[in-house]
C-alpha cells in the first residue's frame, strides 16, 4: 500500500522496471483514489470518535454495573484510560491504527484486530453470497426481460421487482423464517454452522439470511440492467450499425448492449458492496449470525467503543475498496477508458 | 411541462379510456399508487378520530392474544391486550410523521446545499461534497444509534439522525440537476442581465430542480419509513408502549411460531405503504426522464 499510494513521485527521476510500472495509469489511478481515501477515513474515524463521546456511560460504568461506588468506577477508568481528554485517546488510536492495530476490547480484553477478522468472515460470506445468488439470476432475467420489451416475461418481472424492493428486509426475514423454518421446517432459522465445521451445514445455516439479503438486490440489479439495456437497444448507434450489419437480435443484447450496460451495473454493485456490509446488521440480529454487525450493535450496548470505532473502520474501508475496484473494472472492460493519459 | 408532454404521449400509445376520459382514468399508475397514499394517509390520521377503534395503548392483559375478527377488535390484541388495528393506524401516524420530516428537511438542507456546490463550483463545491461524502461513508445505523442512545429514543431524535442521511443523497440530486442546468443558455442569459447569483438560484435553479427533488422524495418516503421501522425493530426508534410498524414487529417476532399474525399484520401495513410510494416515484421519475 505505501509503494502504490506514491507511484508517481520515483517514476519521473528512476527509469526501471519497477518505476514503469509504478508509472503505469493502473498505478496512478490506484494511487490517486487511495490518497483521496485518506481524508474521508479520516473523516469518519474522527466523526465515529466525537459520536461516540456523546453517549452518556462509559465501559467502565458498564463493566462495573450499577451498585459500583464512584471510586471504583474512577480506578477503572483509569486502567482503561478513558479518564484522558477526548482528543488524546483519538491521536493514541490513530497512531496505532496505522500500524494495524486497533487496539484491545475494552469489555473481553481481546485484540480487536483478531476479532473482527472473525466476524467479518462471516458477513463477507453472507454478503459474497448475496451477490453471487442476485447477480446470477438477475442478469439472465434482465436480459430476457430486454429481449422483448413489453411482453409478458417483461412486465412479470418488472412487477415482481418492484414489490420485492418494497419489501424492508427484516419483513422479508421473519416471513421466512415463518414459511421455511416454522411453517415447512425446511431451513434452520437460527444455530450458526462454521464453514470450517461443515460446508454443507454452513450452507444450509447461511439460506435464509442469504436469501432476505440477495432479493431485494435481485429486484434492484434486474430493474437497473432492464432499464439500461433497454435504453441502449433504443437510442444508441452503435446498435443501429450492428443491426444493420445483419446481426442477430440475440447477439446485439448479448455481445453490444449487455456489454455497455455492465459499466452501470458494476458502478451499481460497487456502491451497493460499500454500504450492504454495514447493512447485515438486523438480518444477523434475526438470524443470530456472528458478523460484523451483530458485533458492533453488541459493542455498542455495552459502551466498548474500541470494538465499535473498529467496525466503523472497516466498513469506511470496505467502501472505498470496493468503488475502487468498480472503477478498475471499467479499465479493464472498456478500452475506451484508460485513466491517467489525460 | 414535460409531465404534460409525457401525459399526452401515454395517451397517444395506450388508449385507456380514450382522450375524453377521466385524467385519473388516462393516468391509472399514478391515480392507483397516489390513491393508496392517500387512504393510508386518511387511514392513520382521521381513522382512529371517526372509526369505533379502541386506544393503541393501556388495554388488559384480560384480553391478550384475542383473535382477528373478535368483538371490537377487527384484527385482535396483541400480549398486552391492545387492539393490533388501533395500533397499525397510530404506528402509521409517526411512521408517515417520521418519514415526511425527514425528507422536508433533505429536501431543504440537502436541496440547498447541492444547488450552492453544482452552481458556485470550485472550491465551496469541493469542501460541500467532501463533508457529504464522509456522511456517505459513514455507517447510518452508528450514528443513528448514537442519537438514540444519547439523547434519548424518541420521534424527534429519530428525525435528527435520519436527516442525515437524507441530505447528501438529496444534495447530490440536486447538484447533478444544476451542473446540467449551467450549461443551458438560459442561465447564461441570466447572469449576462447581471442577476444576482442567490437569484438565479432562487428563480432560475431551484424552480428547474424541484420536480427531480420531488420525484426523489417520494422514493425517499419508502426509504425512511424502512428505516425507521428498521430503527424502532432494534428498539431504537419511536419507544414502546406507543405504537410503531417497527416495534410492533419486532413484539412480533417474539412469538413467531405460536402467532405470526402479530408479525404478519404490521408487516402489511408497512409494505403497502412503501410499495405505493415506490410506484409513485417510479412512475414520476419514468416521465421526466421521458423512458
Amino acid at each position: 500500500m505505501t509503494v502504490a499510494t506514491r507511484p508517481g513521485a520515483d517514476a519521473d527521476r528512476a527509469p526501471g522496471r519497477l518505476a514503469a510500472l509504478l508509472a503505469s495509469p493502473g498505478a496512478r489511478l490506484v494511487g490517486k483514489r487511495l490518497l483521496m481515501a485518506v481524508p474521508i477515513l479520516l473523516g469518519v474515524s474522527v466523526l465515529t470518535f466525537w459520536v461516540l463521546n456523546l453517549i452518556p456511560g462509559n465501559a467502565a460504568q458498564q463493566l462495573l454495573g450499577p451498585e459500583a461506588t464512584p471510586e471504583q468506577v474512577r480506578t477503572l477508568e483509569q486502567q482503561l484510560g478513558l479518564d484522558q481528554p477526548g482528543y488524546v485517546r483519538y491521536l493514541g488510536w490513530l497512531g496505532s491504527a496505522v500500524t494495524g492495530d486497533l487496539g484491545t476490547s475494552l469489555v473481553s480484553g481481546q485484540p480487536v484486530t483478531s476479532q473482527i477478522g472473525e466476524r467479518l468472515a462471516v458477513s463477507g460470506e453472507l454478503v459474497g453470497l448475496a451477490f453471487v445468488v442476485s447477480l446470477g439470476l438477475a442478469i439472465p432475467v434482465a436480459l430476457l426481460a430486454a429481449y422483448k420489451p413489453g411482453r409478458m416475461f417483461d412486465r412479470v418481472s418488472m412487477l415482481v421487482s418492484i414489490t420485492g424492493l418494497s419489501v424492508a428486509n427484516y419483513v422479508l426475514a421473519l416471513l421466512l423464517v415463518l414459511l421455511f423454518a416454522v411453517e415447512l421446517a425446511l431451513f434452520p432459522a437460527i444455530g450458526f454452522v462454521p464453514l470450517s465445521e461443515s460446508v454443507a451445514g454452513n450452507l444450509h445455516s447461511m439460506a435464509l439470511p442469504v436469501a432476505a439479503i440477495a432479493f431485494p438486490l435481485f429486484c434492484f440489479y434486474t430493474r437497473f440492467l432492464r432499464g439500461d439495456l433497454v435504453d441502449q437497444l433504443q437510442g444508441e448507434d452503435y446498435v443501429t450499425t450492428a443491426r444493420a450489419k445483419g446481426i442477430g437480435p440475440g447477439q446485439v443484447l448479448l455481445r453490444h448492449a449487455f456489454r455497455n450496460s455492465s459499466f452501470g451495473l458494476i458502478t451499481v454493485v460497487g456502491l451497493n458492496l460499500g454500504t450492504l456490509i454495514g447493512g447485515t446488521v438486523i438480518v444477523e440480529q434475526i438470524f443470530a449470525l456472528p458478523g460484523i454487525g451483530q458485533l458492533m450493535l453488541q459493542a455498542i450496548n455495552t459502551r466498548d467503543f474500541v470494538v465499535v470505532q473498529a467496525c466503523v473502520l472497516v466498513f469506511a474501508i470496505v467502501a472505498v475498496l470496493a468503488n475502487l475496484l468498480a472503477d478498475l473494472l471499467y479499465a479493464v472492460l472498456d478500452p475506451r477508458i484508460r485513466y491517467g493519459s489525460r | 411541462m414535460a409531465v404534460v408532454d409525457a401525459a399526452t404521449a401515454t395517451v397517444a400509445s395506450r388508449p385507456v379510456g380514450g382522450r375524453a376520459g377521466a385524467w385519473w382514468l388516462r393516468n391509472l399508475e399514478i391515480a392507483v399508487p397516489a390513491g393508496v397514499v392517500a387512504l393510508v394517509v386518511l387511514a392513520c390520521f382521521v381513522g382512529p378520530l371517526v372509526l369505533p377503534v379502541p386506544p393503541p395503548v393501556g388495554g388488559s392483559v384480560l384480553e391478550s392474544y384475542l383473535d382477528a375478527g373478535s368483538p371490537g377488535h377487527l384484527l385482535g390484541t396483541d400480549p398486552n391486550g391492545n387492539d393490533i388495528f388501533s395500533r397499525i393506524l397510530h404506528g402509521g401516524q409517526s411512521s408517515l410523521t417520521v418519514a415526511v420530516a425527514v425528507n422536508l428537511l433533505g429536501l431543504a438542507v440537502g436541496g440547498t446545499l447541492g444547488a450552492l456546490s453544482g452552481y458556485l463550483g470550485g472550491a465551496t463545491d469541493t469542501v460541500i461534497m467532501r463533508v457529504l461524502d464522509v456522511l456517505i461513508a459513514f455507517p447510518s445505523l452508528v450514528l443513528t444509534l448514537a442519537v438514540a442512545q444519547s439523547l434519548g429514543a424518541s420521534q424527534t431524535n429519530t428525525v435528527l439522525a435520519l436527516a442525515f442521511f437524507s441530505i447528501p443523497a438529496f444534495a447530490r440530486i440536486s447538484r447533478a440537476a444544476t451542473l446540467r442546468l449551467r450549461e443551458l443558455p438560459f442561465m447564461a442569459a441570466a447572469q449576462l442581465c447581471g442577476t444576482p447569483g442567490w437569484r438565479v438560484l432562487a428563480r432560475h435553479v431551484a424552480p428547474n430542480i424541484a420536480p427531480q427533488l420531488i420525484t426523489f422524495g417520494m422514493l425517499g418516503m419508502g426509504i425512511v419509513i424502512v428505516i425507521e421501522g428498521a430503527l424502532s425493530f432494534l428498539g431504537l426508534g419511536i419507544p414502546p408502549p406507543a405504537p410503531s410498524w417497527g416495534n410492533m414487529i419486532a413484539q412480533g417476532q417474539q412469538s413467531l411460531s405460536a402467532t405470526p399474525m402479530l408479525v404478519v399484520w404490521p408487516c402489511v401495513a408497512l409494505f403497502v405503504t412503501v410499495l405505493a410510494f415506490n410506484l409513485l416515484g417510479e412512475t414520476l421519475r419514468a416521465r421526466w426522464s421521458g423512458r
